[in-house]
């Protein structure tokens, strides 16, 4: 009678104790990482956001012209708070993959070691399009500047197709930093870019040979006009 | 090569940026009264002439002065500098007298080092002027078809005699000449700075020794400032800090002709960013200007003919519709919103009724340059996207005064200064909305 008592009630009741102890430091320190991270990564944000207005992040920009990007997905108050936003998301990503490390299962241990593998990848292609936006941008209002003061009648599409072009080497190299599908994405893009530039050529020289005729034209005649003007700005 | 040596005893050391052949010349030639710079780049053409009358000038008005003619060159590929130093001066027939100098008039040629620019060019002039303890430094545009003896005595007797620091040109134009001085610079100099110095960025001036030496400190020469941005910065840096300013009249001002519509952004960029850049380095000294003077004037007035002037008004217009259309997401960064239904507005208007009101047009220029303060937009950027609306306000100057004479065109300058003047409080409300913060980073020149 008292062995079925033991089997049937002490012993389950030893096991759940013994697994309790195994678990509930566990649990208890994922709660204390989760606080203290938290508290970690708030610090972090007010601190970052300290630090991007002193170096006057706003201003710089503004003139990248990406302040525009950041006001319209009307998530962040400023770049600056968006700076800030960042920095606190990155010592959360760290605090949890801490916080995972402590649980005593392999599984979550394997999964944090092959995630922590993958974050330069990661951190390199965010960098790329980064980048890729911003010299994206840069370079689509310089042509644009520079069609419209040469007086091209195509000058937004020049400049809108600069930066789509540039934007989509930015997304494919990111993608083959993130080793996804990289000889095919490759292969699309060689011939996705290759397309668009002879589908430019023939639409301009054939489809619209009308309007390239005239555009040449005008340009021409426009440089004529020019050189027959014989006033200083200055 | 260029290198740093010792001066003679009293001068400070010789600019590291002149070439050694230079730095003996200038120990060989000691010291001079009046230095006479002329910048070039390929004006083997007209330069020759240039030379003539500015040494025909210094013999006849300053034949007991030293006086030192240096060619500031960029690497002209025509043989300019050689035109410089073979140009013979033919004293007798030009001045009608033997020539009784007590020391000849030396001459020297040299390439300038530093960003391929005017200003870079001017760099040198200073500082030969600078290393010869030169009482007076004039310097003239090496592409000037109307310069005459006389232009040596105007610019440089006011500094020689009474003291004066600078002296800019006055000069007769066509009324459609010189639109960027009319339209921009020469109101914004005098609402902002209170002098009424007609010709700005004329090119052709007169400065004395130490204003020379003030030049050279300065900390500007990569910048716009060593190219086409000299004459502005020149002219607005001797008012700013004080020196004394006059202007001489020196009659009509003709060049050798160029294709004129040859890179119209980058120069109207470089003269109009310098301008607006200054703004910052004196915006202490233009917030507390109030109203504007005349300067003093030397010379007698005459009239003059000017050449005919073609203008493609057409081309202007449609210049600038194509930049309110295409340009509206910039215009939108750097612009009211007022402002910019005013040009949308203009753009409605059919070729021949084309106008753009003198209020709106100050108010875009003084927008811009608060934008250009508070650095909303890329600074190349900002004054590439200018050029479409200035080009539009230049054909609706020249619609509004094709049928007006000199003094008419003059009288309705005026009145644009006057808008300048009067909507000041505009430009400093624009400038304003971040100055706290922003003030104590105004850059240093």
């Amino acid at each position: 009678m008292q062995t079925l008592l033991e089997k049937a009630f002490v012993e389950p009741f030893q096991r759940l104790a013994e697994q309790l102890a195994a678990v509930v430091p566990a649990l208890v320190s994922l709660v204390v990482i989760l606080l203290v991270g938290g508290a970690l990564a708030y610090a972090t944000r007010r601190l970052v956001q300290r630090l991007l207005q002193m170096v006057r992040f706003d201003q710089f920009v503004a003139e990248s012209g990406l302040a525009g990007t950041i006001e319209r997905a009307r998530l962040f108050r400023s770049p600056s708070d968006f700076g800030a936003r960042l920095a606190q998301g990155a010592v959360w990503v760290f605090v949890i993959l801490f916080a995972l490390m402590a649980m005593p299962s392999e599984m979550t241990q394997s999964l944090v070691v092959r995630f922590v593998n993958y974050i330069p990848d990661l951190l390199a292609a965010a960098l790329v399009l980064l980048l890729g936006t911003i010299i994206s941008k840069f370079l689509a209002r310089s042509t644009l500047l520079a069609a419209v003061n040469a007086q091209w009648p195509a000058a937004r599409l020049i400049a809108g197709t600069v930066r789509v072009l540039v934007m989509l080497l930015a997304v494919v190299m990111a993608l083959e930093q993130l080793r996804i599908g990289q000889s095919a994405l490759l292969l699309t893009f060689a011939i996705l870019f290759g397309g668009i530039v002879l589908a430019a050529a023939i639409a301009f020289g054939y489809g619209a040979r009308d309007l390239a005729r005239e555009w040449l034209q005008t340009k021409l005649r426009s440089r004529e006009q020019e050189t027959e003007e014989t006033f200083h700005h200055l | 090569m260029p290198q740093r040596l010792r001066a003679s005893p009293g001068k400070e050391t010789v600019e590291n940026f002149l070439p050694s052949h230079l730095i003996e010349r200038l120990a060989q030639i000691g010291e001079a009264d009046i230095v006479v710079g002329i910048p070039s780049y390929n004006n083997a053409r007209t330069i020759g002439h240039v030379v003539r009358a500015c040494s025909a000038g210094l013999a006849k008005y300053f034949p007991h002065r030293r006086s030192v003619l240096i060619n500031s060159d960029g690497g002209s590929k025509d043989g300019t500098p050689e035109v410089v130093l073979r140009t013979e001066l033919e004293a007798e027939s030009l001045l009608l007298v033997a020539p009784q100098r007590l020391h000849p008039i030396q001459r020297i040629s040299t390439a300038y080092h530093g960003v391929p620019g005017k200003g870079s060019a001017f760099r040198t002039i200073f500082a030969v002027a600078r290393q010869l303890n030169a009482k007076a430094c004039i310097v003239v545009d090496a592409d000037l078809r109307s310069i005459a003896p006389h232009w040596m005595d105007l610019l440089a007797s006011p500094i020689l005699d009474r003291e004066f620091d600078f002296i800019a040109p006055y000069y007769l134009r066509h009324k459609y000449d010189g639109t960027i001085t009319n339209g921009i610079i020469y109101p914004m100099t005098r609402a902002l700075f209170g002098k009424r110095v007609r010709q700005p960025i004329g090119g052709d001036f007169g400065f004395s020794g130490r204003l020379a030496a003030r030049y050279l400190e300065k900390n500007v020469w990569e910048t716009d400032v060593a190219r086409f941005g000299i004459d502005i910065w020149m002219t607005l840096t001797a008012i700013a800090e004080g020196f004394r300013i006059g202007q001489s009249y020196l009659g009509a001002k003709l060049h050798d002709a160029k294709d004129p519509g040859a890179d119209l952004t980058s120069m109207f960029r470089q003269v109009v960013g310098s301008m607006f850049g200054l703004l910052e380095t004196y915006e202490e000294i233009w917030k507390n200007v109030h109203s504007s003077e005349p300067v003093p004037m030397f010379g007698l007035p005459f009239d003059v003919g000017v050449e005919p002037i073609h203008v493609n008004v057409e081309r202007m217009i449609k210049a600038y519709c194509q930049g309110v259309r295409d340009l509206q997401e910039i215009y939108a960064q750097v612009l009211e919103q007022e402002t910019r239904e005013g040009l949308l507005a203009c753009s409605r208007l059919s070729p021949t009724e084309f106008r753009m009101p003198d209020e709106l047009w100050v108010h875009v220029v003084y927008e811009f340059a608060a934008a250009y303060h508070r650095r909303k937009l890329d600074r190349q950027h900002l004054m590439e996207s200018l050029v479409p609306l200035y080009l539009g306000r230049t054909a609706s100057f020249v619609l509004e005064v094709q049928e007006a004479d000199a003094a008419q065109v003059e009288e309705r300058i005026e009145q644009l200064c006057a808008v300048f003047e009067a909507e000041k409080p505009y430009l400093r409300k624009h400038w304003g909305v971040e100055a706290g913060k922003e003030s104590s980073h105004a850059n240093p020149a």
